[in-house]
Formats: C-alpha cells, sequence, structure tokens
C-alpha cells in the first residue's frame, strides 16, 4: 500500500496546477466541438444524398434485389363445338421438377428418383446438363406428366428427394380423341424465331404456342394472359414469402361452328379403309362449317409434352400427308362437280336451253382427238337434266366448247372457285381456274380449244379444295349467294363476356340466274334419286338429297384406263368427288367428299355424305319413321 | 480509505441530460436490433436479448464506475495496462478464432475481445501521462517517446491479430490526444514528414501488389460488387431505398432478407436507415451528436486537467469510432471492422463504451470537488 500512497501524493500534486494551463486545454476543446461538428454535418448531408437525392433509385435497386417473379402458366382457352359441347380444354398435369436452390446431393437424389420415374439416369443428368445456362431459381423439368401412382409416391416421401418438387401445369385434354385434328392443330415449345418475333412482354423462352390449326392461328384468344408470383427472395436466392400472385387469366372459350355428331360421322366413315382425302360439310344459309374433316390426321395426344422425334418422321414420311388438313390445303381437279359450272355457263350465255338435245355417241371428235365419255356406249340423244343425272360428258364437253374457256371461268369465279374462300384455316390454296391469259403466262403457250373440253367437265388445269367445292354446292343450293366459310361461331372472355360471334358474310351475290340455278339443282336430284342417277346410293328416304359425282383424273394417259379397276396401282387410281345439298326442296345443307384415289364418287365418295346427312337430319328422319310406324300399325 | 462512498453532494451533481441521453440512444439502439435479428431464430440466440443482458449489467457497471473517484485512475492506469497487454499477449495462446482472426478470449460466461478494453485502456493510459508531464509550449519528440512506446506496444500486438481496424483506431487516439495537449511545431512537422514518409516507402517498397489491389478495392468498392464492394453497395441500398421516412420498423427488406451483412453488427445502423429513413437518421444522428457534444462540454467543465484529458478522450474514441463506422456505412470508406458504439452489437464493445459513459458521468459528478 506504500506503492499507492506514493501514487496517491503524486496525483493529489498534478490535480493542483495553475488554473491558466488548464484554461488553454478548456479552450482546445471547443476545437473538438468543431470537428465533431463537421464530421455530423458530411454524414447529415450523404444520408440527405442517399436517402432524398437518390432514394427512388436505391429503392428500386433494392426492390430488384429482392422480389422474384414466377410466371404461372393460364389455362388455354377451351373449344367447343356449335352445341357447346368441349372438344379440348385442360387438365392439370403433374411435372416432376428439380429445383436447384434447395437441391443438395444432386447425384443420389437422382440415382434414386430414376427408377421411380422409369427413366434412365442419363436421361435426367441430360435434363439437368441442358438446362445449367438458365438461371438457378428456374425450375429444371425432370419428367412431363407424370401418372397419379408416381405422384402419390412422390408427394409422400418429398422429404428424401431434396429439391425435387411437383409442377402443375395446364395441358391440353381431348374429350372426342382426336376429332377435328387437323383444324384444331397442336401446341409447341416456342421457337426461337418464334421467340424473336413475339411480343416479349406476352412470351418466354419455354412457353408453349398453338403451332397448327386454331391453336395457332387463335393463339392471342386461347392463351389467356399468366400469372405472376411475387415473391421476396433473400441473399442466397431462397424465397422467403410470397408477396403478391396475380392469378393467370384463362384463355378464351371458342365456340366453333363444326358439329361433333356431323364431324365423329363423317370421320369413323373415312377412317374405314384409312382413307385419304376430306369432308366438308356448311350450312348452306350462312357459310357455317358443320364439318371439316380431312384423313389421315395428326394424333393430338402425340404433340402433348412434345413430340418424338421419331412420331414427327413418321408424319413427314406418311404418303398420305397426315400434316395436310386436306381441307383446304389439298387441291384436286374438281371432275363432274364442276358441271355445275359448265351448265349455268351455257344457260346464262344461251348457247344451250334446257331442252337443246345434243347426241352421244360415247366419245367427242375434235381437231384429231377423240375425247370419250366416261360411258363408252355413249348416252344417246340427252338433254340437260339428262347429261346432268348421268354425268354425260360429251354434252358438256360441247357446252364448254361453245361457251370459250374464259366465259367458263368467269362463272367458276362466280362460285368462288380459282381463288381462296377466306375461311379461317391456314395454308389455304386457291386452286386454279385456267383462262386463255393464265395460260400465256404461265407456259407461254396458247390456249389449245382441245382443253376447253377437258376443262368443260373439271379436269386439265383445273383445281380445287374440297372446301371450294362444298363453297360452289351452297352457293347453287340457296339460290346464289356466295357465303365465306366460316369456323368460329362465338369467342367468350372467362367472365362470360362475347368477345366475338359469328355473323354470315355474304362474298358476292350470283343475280338473274335464279331459274337456271333451279334447273341445275333439279339435275342434282336426278343424280341421286332419277333412275339412271350416278349417286343413287345417296339416296336417303324422307329427305331429297340432290348431288353430283366426280372423278378427278390422276394421270392423263390411258396407260391404266384398259386395266380393271382393281388392278390399278393405288396412287394412280382416279379421285373420287360427291358433293351433294339437302332438303332439295329448302337446301339447309351442303356436303362435300373427295376420296382420294377412291376411284368413283357414287360408290367411294356418296356414302360418307350421305352418312353426314343422315346425322344431320337424324331427329327429322326418327320422327318420320315413328310416323311411318304410327301409321302402318 | 472510503473508496466506494458517495457523498450527498456527488448526487446533487449527477448529470441528468447525460444519462437521458444516454438511455434514449440505448433504447433506439436495442429496438434496431431487435430489427436487426428479426425474425428471430431462436429465443437464447438472438443480439437483441444477448444485448439487452449487457447493456443491464453495463448500468450495474456504470454505477461501480461513478462511485470511485477517475483520480484513483492516476495509479490505477498502469495495472490496467499491464493486465490489457497481458490479455492481448495471452490471446496468442488461448484466443478465440473468429473469421481467421484471434480476437476473443473465452471467459466462460463472456467471450472477451480485449481489442475493446484495449481502446480505453490507451485513452486512460495516455490521459494520465499527460496530465503527469504537463508541458505548458508544446511537447517536444523527445518527450513523446514514451507515450510512443505506450501506444506501440498494443498497436503491434492488435495488429498483428490481425485485426487492422481497431489497431488504427489506438494510432487515431494516440494522435488526437497528443495534438489535442499540442506539440512543439518541430514535432509536428517531424512526425509529419516522418509519417509522409513511412506512407511512401510502404506504398513503394513494402506492400506486396495483392494488398495494393485490396486497398484500391477500398477506395473503389463499385469496382468489386462481389466481394468487399458487395457490403458497401448492400448498405447503400439498404440505406438509400429507406428514402424520406423508411420503410417502417420490422419493414425493411435489405437486412431482413441478409442482403446486408453483419446487419446487427458493423451495419447495424444501416437496418435503422432503411426503416426509419432520413427523418429517422436525422433524429437519431441528432442524439448521438447530443450525447458526444454533451462529453466534450463535460470536458470543457472538468476540474482538472486529467479530467479534462480523460473526458476528451472517451468523447473522441467513441466519436472517431462513429464516425469511422457511419462513413463506412454510407459508402465513404472501405470496409474496416469497428463498431458503431451502442449500436452495433458487441458485448465488449458496449461494457467499454458504458464504461467510457460512467468515465464522463465520473468527471462531470466531481467538477466541484476539491
Amino acid at each position: 500500500m506504500i506503492f499507492r500512497e506514493l501514487f496517491a501524493k503524486e496525483a493529489d500534486e498534478i490535480t493542483e496546477r495553475d488554473e491558466t494551463a488548464l484554461d488553454s486545454l478548456r479552450r482546445r476543446v471547443g476545437a473538438a466541438i468543431v470537428v465533431v461538428m463537421v464530421f455530423f454535418s458530411l454524414i447529415i448531408l450523404r444520408l440527405w444524398s442517399l436517402q432524398i437525392n437518390h432514394g427512388e433509385e436505391y429503392r428500386n435497386r433494392a426492390d430488384s434485389n429482392r422480389v422474384r417473379i414466377r410466371q404461372v402458366a393460364a389455362p388455354r382457352g377451351h373449344i367447343l363445338d356449335r352445341k357447346g359441347r368441349e372438344i379440348v380444354t385442360n387438365r392439370p398435369a403433374f411435372n416432376v421438377v428439380l429445383m436447384r436452390e434447395d437441391s443438395r446431393d444432386l447425384d443420389d437424389v437422382l440415382k434414386r428418383l430414376a427408377p421411380i420415374l422409369n427413366e434412365d439416369i442419363t436421361v435426367l443428368w441430360n435434363r439437368v446438363r441442358e438446362a445449367s445456362g438458365t438461371p438457378r431459381y428456374l425450375p429444371i423439368r425432370l419428367k412431363e406428366d407424370i401418372d397419379w401412382k408416381t405422384l402419390a409416391f412422390l408427394e409422400n416421401h418429398n422429404k428424401d428427394f431434396s429439391g425435387i418438387r411437383i409442377e402443375v401445369q395446364p395441358v391440353r385434354v381431348f374429350h372426342y380423341q382426336d376429332l377435328a385434328a387437323n383444324v384444331i392443330g397442336y401446341l409447341g415449345a416456342i421457337s426461337k424465331t418464334e421467340l424473336e418475333e413475339a411480343d416479349k412482354t406476352v412470351y418466354r423462352g419455354g412457353d408453349l404456342i398453338g403451332k397448327m390449326g386454331l391453336e395457332k392461328l387463335r393463339e392471342a384468344d386461347l392463351r389467356g394472359e399468366k400469372g405472376n408470383n411475387y415473391s421476396e427472395v433473400d441473399a442466397k436466392g431462397f424465397e422467403r414469402k410470397l408477396l403478391k400472385s396475380d392469378d393467370p387469366m384463362p384463355g378464351r372459350e371458342i365456340r366453333l361452328t363444326l358439329d361433333v355428331d356431323l364431324q365423329q360421322a363423317a370421320e369413323s366413315l373415312m377412317e374405314i379403309g384409312e382413307k385419304s382425302g376430306a369432308v366438308v360439310a356448311m350450312e348452306v344459309k350462312t357459310g357455317r362449317l358443320l364439318a371439316a374433316v380431312s384423313t389421315p390426321h395428326i394424333r393430338l395426344n402425340d404433340f402433348v409434352g412434345g413430340i418424338s422425334h421419331e412420331r414427327w418422321q413418321e408424319l413427314l414420311d406418311n404418303p398420305k400427308h397426315p400434316l395436310l388438313n386436306k381441307v383446304v390445303q389439298a387441291t384436286y381437279p374438281p371432275g363432274s362437280t364442276y358441271k355445275v359450272v359448265t351448265a349455268l355457263a351455257g344457260l346464262a350465255t344461251g348457247v344451250i336451253t334446257p331442252d337443246t338435245p345434243i347426241y352421244c355417241p360415247g366419245h367427242y371428235t375434235f381437231g384429231n382427238r377423240r375425247y370419250g365419255c366416261w360411258k363408252k356406249g355413249g348416252h344417246g340423244t340427252v338433254t340437260l337434266m339428262r347429261a346432268l343425272e348421268e354425268s354425260c360428258d360429251v354434252y358438256f364437253y360441247l357446252v364448254g366448247q361453245r361457251v370459250g374457256v374464259d366465259t367458263l371461268a368467269e362463272f367458276a369465279g362466280k362460285f368462288g372457285l380459282g381463288r381462296k374462300t377466306g375461311v379461317e384455316l391456314e395454308h389455304e390454296k386457291s386452286g386454279l381456274t385456267p383462262t386463255k391469259k393464265w395460260k400465256l403466262s404461265r407456259y407461254q403457250t396458247k390456249w389449245q380449244d382441245g382443253e376447253t373440253l377437258s376443262t368443260a367437265i373439271g379436269q386439265g388445269f383445273n383445281l380445287a379444295s374440297p372446301l371450294q367445292i362444298c363453297q360452289m354446292t351452297a352457293t347453287l343450293a340457296n339460290g346464289g349467294k356466295l357465303f365465306r366459310p366460316q369456323i368460329v361461331e362465338q369467342v367468350t372472355d372467362p367472365d362470360g363476356k362475347v368477345v366475338q360471334t359469328f355473323r354470315p358474310e355474304l362474298l358476292e351475290e350470283i343475280k338473274g340466274f335464279d331459274k337456271y340455278l333451279a334447273l341445275i339443282r333439279q339435275g342434282l336430284v336426278g343424280v341421286v334419286n332419277g333412275p339412271h342417277g350416278t349417286a343413287r346410293s345417296a339416296k336417303i328416304d324422307g329427305i331429297t338429297v340432290a348431288g353430283k359425282t366426280g372423278t378427278a383424273q390422276v394421270v392423263k394417259v390411258a396407260a391404266y384406263r384398259h386395266l380393271k379397276e382393281e388392278d390399278i396401282p393405288y396412287k394412280f387410281r382416279d379421285h373420287a368427288w360427291f358433293t351433294a345439298f339437302a332438303p332439295a326442296e329448302d337446301p339447309e345443307i351442303a356436303v362435300t367428299v373427295l376420296v382420294e384415289h377412291g376411284l368413283h364418287g357414287g360408290s367411294g365418295a356418296a356414302p360418307i355424305a350421305t352418312a353426314v346427312m343422315k346425322e344431320y337430319f337424324r331427329d327429322r328422319l326418327t320422327a318420320r319413321a315413328e310416323e311411318i310406324a304410327r301409321d302402318t300399325h | 480509505m472510503n473508496l466506494f462512498r458517495i457523498d450527498r453532494r456527488l448526487l446533487a451533481n449527477f448529470d441528468f441530460v447525460l444519462l437521458i441521453l444516454l438511455l434514449l440512444v440505448c433504447a433506439a439502439a436495442l429496438s434496431n436490433l431487435y430489427s436487426a435479428s428479426y425474425p428471430p431464430k431462436s429465443l437464447s440466440a438472438t443480439p437483441y436479448l444477448k444485448q439487452g443482458i449487457f447493456l443491464l449489467m453495463g448500468f450495474a457497471v456504470f454505477l461501480v464506475v461513478i462511485s470511485v473517484d477517475y483520480r484513483e485512475l492516476l495509479f490505477w492506469n498502469y495495472p490496467f495496462y499491464f493486465l490489457i497487454i497481458l490479455l492481448l499477449v495471452l490471446m496468442y495462446f488461448i484466443g478465440y478464432e473468429a473469421n481467421g482472426s484471434q480476437r476473443w478470449i473465452n471467459l466462460g460466461f463472456f467471450k472477451l475481445q480485449p481489442s475493446e478494453p484495449a481502446k480505453l485502456m490507451m485513452v486512460i493510459t495516455l490521459a494520465s501521462y499527460y496530465s503527469r508531464k504537463e508541458v505548458v509550449d508544446g511537447y517536444s519528440l523527445k518527450q513523446l517517446v514514451v507515450p510512443l512506446i505506450l501506444t506501440g506496444v498494443p498497436f503491434l500486438l492488435i495488429l498483428l491479430q490481425p485485426d487492422l481496424g481497431t489497431a488504427m483506431m489506438l494510432a487515431i487516439i494516440f494522435v488526437s490526444m497528443t495534438i489535442f495537449v499540442r506539440l512543439k511545431l518541430s514535432t509536428y512537422l517531424i512526425l509529419g514528414t516522418t509519417a509522409i514518409a513511412l506512407v511512401v516507402v510502404a506504398w513503394e517498397k513494402v506492400l506486396k501488389p495483392y494488398q495494393k489491389q485490396r486497398i484500391q478495392t477500398f477506395l473503389h468498392p463499385e469496382d468489386d460488387p462481389m466481394g468487399n464492394g458487395y457490403q458497401i453497395l448492400q448498405s447503400k441500398i439498404a440505406v438509400g431505398s429507406g428514402g424520406k421516412f423508411g420503410k417502417g420498423y420490422l419493414e425493411g427488406t435489405q437486412g431482413h432478407l441478409h442482403f446486408l451483412p453483419e446487419r446487427h453488427t458493423d451495419f447495424a445502423f444501416a437496418v435503422w436507415g432503411e426503416e426509419w429513413g432520413f427523418v429517422g437518421s436525422f433524429i437519431f444522428l441528432g442524439l448521438y451528436f447530443a450525447l458526444l457534444i454533451w462529453g466534450l462540454y463535460i470536458a470543457m467543465n472538468a476540474r482538472d486537467r486529467f479530467g479534462v484529458l480523460l473526458a476528451f478522450g472517451v468523447v473522441i474514441l467513441i466519436f472517431w469510432q462513429a464516425v469511422i463506422n457511419l462513413l463506412m456505412i454510407l459508402g465513404f470508406l472501405p470496409v474496416v471492422g469497428i463498431p458503431l458504439p451502442l449500436v452495433s452489437y458487441g458485448g465488449s464493445s458496449l461494457m467499454t463504451t458504458m464504461i467510457c459513459f460512467a468515465i464522463l458521468m465520473n468527471v462531470r459528478m466531481r467538477r466541484f470537488q476539491p
């Protein structure tokens, strides 16, 4: 303690110093106050700059730091038939995805997951590798659309598979299998070029987009609006909480003019014997398409979740072109169905009257060439009615020759031939109605008069799509009104608001020839109902059907003509047309059938049209049958 | 031996302004720490609770410290000095490692960071030395040899830990206090020239390229957004995004989502800035400023030279730490491990700071004593 006493004494001494030195020291504390003030002012100024001047900017940076937006796919709009029956809707598909942020021990997880998903582990690893360039928070899809058993297993054992999640995604479901497959079309992942052209606010890589058919044409209506989940993310990328979520807006519902029953009736018959061809049914007074069949067709389910390379190659290699929608994308010589045009041209120009007799010896010699009638023995003397009913070629050769090819083309045009109908289907072909001018510019050679003869019976350069022939038939049936064929009845918003509704669209009208059109209709009634009609098989008891058969020559050269029909190789056989309308008294529906290599309209095509019509008139036919049954009892 | 005797006169001189300012700042700091550690992970481990306990302990120590006349420190300063040196040396043997530097000694109930009391010890040592050796017309170089050695030893020990920030603080305290007691003009010139020469030599000869690179990154943090620049940038985003009125208490996003590093220690004020905005920051810094100015006012009115030096020393210790920490948070200085006294989480720092304020109160209470 002596030590302490010693220092204590010194301490006393120190504190007893004179006041002047102490005062100068105290004054210097004032200088320190100035220093403190300067630094604090600097800090306040800096705060002002950060928080007031640049506050907004830093706020945005803070938000972009922390908010992550995940898109939620919108359910695509439903596609219904005219009566509201669902053709295409959506169902939830369960995809197995990997969240890289939550994943631990990926190697082991994938090893155990592969057998459960029934996949090879290399497939899973490839998926992971392919996605290595994408942002880490985006899930990697390991397998799409797993079955419920796998789903249940994974849900129950989710603790064992770190980073593995189930993602729900709406996918297309088809309630009538492949009904109207080529009209509806398919979806696929958006391609690079599509993405470049697309609205960037709407589409992102990996999105599904309509690739064909109405899915493509009506993409804007069907796609809906994606939803967004805004979640807060921490510095390590973990999502901490959901801040806000905008639900996706489902796509618009599209009601088609198609009728499932008619479509099915046509498709089922076309599928017998794997016929290649098209069937079109149209409401003659409106232009509504009731059926639009193209066979063979794509299989819609092949495209859900992406089509395999093999299946795609198969579609490309198939000689019957299942990817084509033959309703509008394939054209054929219209054959004898074209005689409707020739007949009207003849009557309208006055080169014939309904009673003008023409003698058919079975052929017609023009120049140094012999033009045959399909009936080698000849029809004898025919007038218009019989010429139509029995489809006498010689009669129409003469009519054609008298009116000339350009007049034929003019009348073909009145029926809508030679140009696109404007239907809402992709890649529609305009067909071909030859004229002298066309041939000169196309081939730099003069029109040969003999070619007029072929044109008059729908062969030669003539080309028409099944839809065009149907439109022509409807125009004939309704007294000359050329309607634009339409396929969409109504488009409705998810909240029920009707966005678009069907309105018949009259393109043109044949005026002043009502009498002649009626005559031709009468002739076509004979085709089905007359004693020598070429399509007597298409007759329906109780409904007067009128129609016209046709044969589209595949090979001009008569190399195979001498052969029996069944001996002609398939690809050289003629295409069979049948186009009809009913009831003849007050036509409602026009049906056109084309069967590729179907040989004869009457046998190859007419039964299909009949089936469609029977389906259309089913209620009336049943009522009539009941009536008859009552009467007999 | 009335070491712990407090007479009525002392109580009459108790400084409520200092106490209230201190309590206000502590309350704000504790609430901020609650937000910085929100949402709580587990009750026992949350920093704000521990800090609250330290704060209570701190006030207990505060009461003990004010009951002893500060002049006793003139005796106790060398024993303290050697104790701290001993602890700093001991750290090399029983030190607790954190982030690759030995900074803690585990006392069982408390992990002591000897570098924190070392700062205070430096203030006390220099204050007592400069009051013993009073020179009227400024200190000469020769008279500075002892304080230089007294500072140099702990400086080197802490620098080798390596804790550059605290070592620099010791140097700053030495410079501040030495300038405060005034030097001869010649001493200023000699020391100034030597210091500049040392920096130049160090830059040209001693520092390796990667060390220079690091310093340059310090000076331009935006060039290195994922390293040290990342911390500064996130801190600036946090404070800046607070705007005028802030995002609201517990509503800050930078802090809660871990974008802000060290958000309850060195960057705690950034949480405050984000949640309370400019207005709240202004009010808080105003309180802090008032506390420091009041401390200097106490220094100005101390009864003797030792009291002035001691009060000045502790205020300047808190001031420099605060300024360096705030300038770092606001993006003016590189990241150095300097806490904001009272605000940053840390028991050693808080205890040391509470003792600083207790010393201030002590000086204040005894300003009229003979």
